[in-house]
């Protein structure tokens, strides 16, 4: 994790100085390309996000100011207004409820998880979850955010995260029998 | 991920906490890059970047002006190394107001030689063009399928496969291209303009041409060659200030140079204060790199920085490529593959903790390495290989050179894992560490017991023997076999005070082990050069500290006549490239002089097509001692400036006195360049329990041309010689299996080879082979 000064000067610098930006890009490229694949699972579509993610960034760098969270977070929040963007009005992806259930019952996720071995299995079971549960697991146990940082990211009070989180964790608990089974 | 005190607070219910442990535990898979995009991408920001930040230091449009080094970062922005400026100035006019559009291309490569075989092509234009006619326009020879990017006004050029070595190349743009982006949309995307006076069209193609880069000839190691009869020369410190500065680490590239790990900002050709260490602009030191990896000549003479910021570089077996990690404060290491010109090939992968250990090279096309204690195993595309499931920590990792697999300390055990047969293992002894591959493909390992230690080999990775155990109280370390795969070297240290440490050099068989160099110094890592002629290994000197050496082994007749006939070779050549007729005949002996006077080849070149320069294509001892070996080489005759054909010659260099004189010559006859594919290597490699013959090619061929009816071995007979031919596109190898008897053979590769574009081998391309008794 950079030094939260150096990385401010580093901000401030690449407000001027291209150089500066490149060194922002090459820090943080491989973490908002993971991120946005995370969320759109194409990587076509990873592409482009993460371009438009940048190119956001750099015509809007003038305007950002430190509000004591690192530089990555407002490039995740970034990421995540691309990847509504894309998806506003597709149906790409399965923006269920908070209290929805995982889809179809299971049979197809079971399946799908039974296939696959543990550390898949359960990443497999977040790309499942609900929007903002998915976003906030992701964030934690993926990108290892801190939990205030993940509420500034996806405009949530840290409780709210917690909860979030707390579902997730749940979910995968209950939803996932063959899981379940393993690691009781 | 490390402890996490926040889920260590929000998750207290035992279930709930088994789930958060194995997602801590596991990461979502690495997702799919691009190498290239994160490049490409980051050179479209900065170029944008520089048009709309509001610049503190007057700047140029783009980065090209800047010093080499400040460039560096920026040049292998844009795809994958640094850039090739190909220095073409088009003028196209725009009509009828015949202003020039002024496409101005930058400072010129053209006609240069020794360009990087991974380096993009880079076109900069500063005026408007029609960019999809320009980059349809583009043609290379030879064929050379490429990927073409538009950023920004560059046309960068991305071939899908590294060029050929030692290969001029042309590039050539058709004029087709120029059209303003806006007035008529049906102009621009009118085809091939050249065929009528359009207003757009160009007066003239544009056409660049370039050499790549020779690629380091391999040593020969000569059937004479014992391992087990040299003895331990004098050694020198690798270390030595004046020269190579501090040394942290060191390996062996398969030519014989050295790939060293240096801190940042060491002295050395090219050196400069580190780029990521230098004052920015903006007057704030960019975060710094530490260390820097260099090559370096066998005797630790810096020769080029090949990785700045890199560390635990790793030469792949063949390719003449280097996988190293990159550090950047701050960001995740990166494993990135070099060429050894310097020039970034690709970024693979990245890591989340700090790389303790260097890549594992499987074959020419794929690495292995440790993420957060689990084995990974990714190809030069980035693409991580799916199924591997096996924890490991600090535990021994070693590929085989001769065949897909890989002996892995597991976390669960030590195994052969075999990526050929679906990742299928072969259990090794409790224990198994410390590995090693012989260039024949047996594996030897190393097994710590209470009173000492075992010494293992596996014939073929597979079935394993124990063949020795160290003396009481001794423990063996750091394995490394000899070139010839019949002894082992390795380190012994003294435990309860028994015995001195020193190195051990044993028989494969682990019999008639005896003491190499001086005893009761402390040793660690030997490792043989690939030739045979020198041994790299790190000593403990007396005040303590431990420093990296190399020692000769005595005698390396064979190395060094290798070596003193290619320099009689090159004197000869050099001659003859300057036309000077008397030295060229100082390297001739009578039956050689008479060879050229009576028409058996050119001595020197005819007026007004002078040769422009030689490589040699393949050295072959021609017999069972060094005193005699064959040598290829291709001579270019070029035309103002521009090489326009080539030949073959294949001298024979016979010992008299104390130097080798060329005593044969036959030669080939004379192919223009650029119709169609031409060899450019032939390399004998052994391979148990024959041989491989690899042929390299110029060009992306069609696969389906290359077969055993288009490549064939013949005997002295002229008989056909049954051949398996297999053929790797991405580096336009054929390597056909045979199994040969001493004597005489004869390589031949038909006109049925076919390019990409279905142009045919011009003629048929011969080559004589030889197997030593």
């Amino acid at each position: 994790m950079p030094d939260g000064f150096e990385e401010r000067e580093l901000v401030e610098r690449a407000k001027q100085d291209p150089d500066a930006f490149g060194a922002l890009y090459d820090r943080y490229f491989p973490q908002i390309y993971r991120f946005a694949y995370s969320r759109v699972r194409d990587q076509s579509l990873a592409e482009d996000v993460t371009s438009e993610v940048f190119f956001k960034a750099l015509k809007n760098i003038q305007r950002y100011t430190y509000s004591g969270h690192p530089f990555s977070s407002w490039l995740y929040q970034i990421t995540l207004n691309a990847v509504a963007d894309h998806y506003r009005g597709q149906h790409g992806e399965v923006d269920l409820e908070e209290g929805a259930s995982l889809p179809s019952g299971g049979p197809a996720v079971v399946d799908e998880v039974v296939r696959r071995d543990r550390s898949r299995r359960i990443w497999s079971a977040i790309d499942q979850l609900p929007r903002q549960q998915r976003a906030a697991m992701v964030l934690k146990f993926g990108e290892d955010r801190k939990i205030e940082e993940i509420a500034q990211i996806l405009g949530k009070s840290s409780g709210a995260v917690k909860l979030l989180l707390h579902r997730g964790v749940d979910r995968l608990r209950k939803e996932l029998p063959q899981l379940e089974a393993e690691l009781t | 991920m490390t402890n996490d005190p926040e889920l260590d607070e929000l998750f207290s219910d035992p279930a709930d906490r088994e789930v958060v442990d194995l997602l801590k535990a596991s990461r979502p898979a690495a997702p799919p890059l691009d190498p290239h995009f994160r490049n490409y991408l980051r050179a479209k920001l900065m170029t944008e970047a520089r048009r709309t930040l509001p610049a503190r230091t007057s700047r140029s449009w783009f980065p090209f002006t800047l010093s080499p080094r400040t460039l560096a970062p920026a040049m292998a922005a844009v795809a994958a190394g640094f850039l090739v400026v190909l220095g073409v100035e088009i003028y196209l006019h725009r009509q009828p107001a015949s202003i020039p559009v002024a496409v101005n291309i930058g400072k010129t490569i053209d006609k240069k030689t020794d360009v990087g075989t991974a380096e993009p092509i880079v076109i900069p234009f500063s005026g408007p063009v029609d960019k999809k006619a320009v980059a349809d326009s583009v043609q290379i020879q030879p064929a050379t399928s490429a990927t073409k990017q538009w950023v920004g006004q560059n046309l960068v050029i991305i071939p899908d496969h590294p060029l050929a070595p030692n290969t001029s190349y042309t590039v050539s743009l058709k004029p087709s291209a120029t059209a303003p982006p806006q007035p008529n949309p049906t102009a621009a995307s009118q085809p091939k303009p050249t065929a009528q006076p359009a207003p757009t069209v160009a007066p003239t193609p544009v056409v660049v041409h370039f050499t790549t880069a020779r690629p380091p000839v391999l040593p020969v190691v000569p059937p004479s060659f014992k391992s087990l009869n040299v003895s331990w020369g004098h050694d020198s410190r690798l270390g030595d200030f004046t020269t190579s500065g501090s040394v942290l680490s060191a390996a062996w590239t398969p030519a014989g140079k050295l790939l060293v790990t240096r801190p940042a900002g060491q002295p050395g050709p090219g050196s400069l204060p580190s780029s990521s260490a230098s004052p920015t602009p903006s007057g704030s030191p960019a975060p710094k790199a530490t260390t820097d990896v260099w090559l370096m000549s066998s005797l630790g003479t810096p020769i080029r920085i090949l990785v700045p910021g890199g560390s635990f570089p790793a030469a792949a077996p063949s390719s003449g490529l280097v996988a190293a990690w990159r550090v950047v404060p701050g960001n995740p290491a990166s494993l990135e593959v070099w060429d050894l010109q310097g020039t970034l090939s690709a970024t693979i992968a990245t890591l989340d903790g700090v790389p303790d250990r260097a890549p594992v090279w499987i074959g020419a096309d794929r690495i292995a390495y440790v993420d957060q204690g689990r084995l990974r195993v990714v190809d030069l595309h980035g693409s991580q290989a799916n199924g591997l499931a096996i924890k490991m920590d600090r535990g021994s990792l070693e590929a085989s050179p001769a065949s897909p697999l890989l002996a892995v300390e597991a976390a669960t055990g030590s195994v052969v894992l075999d990526l050929a047969a679906g990742g299928s293992t072969t259990q090794l002894p409790p224990g198994a560490t410390g590995f090693a591959w012989s260039s024949k493909g047996d594996l030897g390992f190393l097994v710590q017991q209470n009173r000492g230690t075992d010494l293992y080999v596996a014939a073929d990775g597979k079935i394993f023997n124990r063949v020795a155990t160290s003396t009481n109280g001794q423990t063996w370390s750091d394995l490394s076999w000899g070139p010839d795969a019949t002894s082992l070297l390795l380190a012994t240290k003294a435990t309860n005070g028994n015995g001195a440490p020193g190195l051990i050099l044993v028989n494969r068989d682990g019999s008639s082990p005896i003491s190499f160099g001086a005893t009761s110094r402390e040793y660690a890592s030997p490792q043989w050069s690939p030739s045979g002629d020198l041994v790299l290994f790190t000593r403990r000197d007396e005040a303590g500290g431990r420093a990296f050496w190399t020692a000769t082994a005595t005698p390396s007749t064979t190395d060094a006549a290798e070596n003193q006939a290619l320099a009689e070779v090159d004197k000869f050549m050099k001659a003859r490239i300057h036309g000077d007729s008397r030295a060229a005949q100082a390297e001739l002996d009578d039956a050689g002089l008479a060879a050229y006077q009576a028409g058996g080849s050119l001595l020197l070149s005819p007026a007004g097509n002078p040769f422009s320069r030689y490589y040699p294509v393949t050295v072959q001892l021609a017999g069972s001692t060094p005193n005699q070996f064959l040598v290829g080489v291709r001579i270019f005759s070029a035309r103002g400036g521009v090489e326009t054909s080539f030949f073959e010659e294949q001298l024979t260099l016979v010992l008299q006195g104390q130097r080798y004189l060329v005593h044969t010559v036959k030669a080939s006859a004379t192919l223009a360049l650029g119709h169609g594919p031409t060899v450019v290597s032939v390399e004998i490699v052994q391979s148990p329990p024959g041989e491989e013959v690899r042929v390299h090619f110029d060009s992306d061929l069609k696969s389906e041309t290359v077969s055993r009816d288009t490549i064939q071995v013949k005997d002295g007979d002229g008989k056909l010689v049954d051949a398996r031919v297999t053929f790797d596109p991405d580096n336009h190898l054929a390597t056909l299996a045979v199994k040969l008897r001493p004597g005489n053979y004869q390589l031949v590769v038909t006109p049925g080879v076919t390019d990409v574009n279905g142009v045919m081998l011009a003629q048929e391309y011969d080559a004589p082979l030889v197997i030593g008794g």
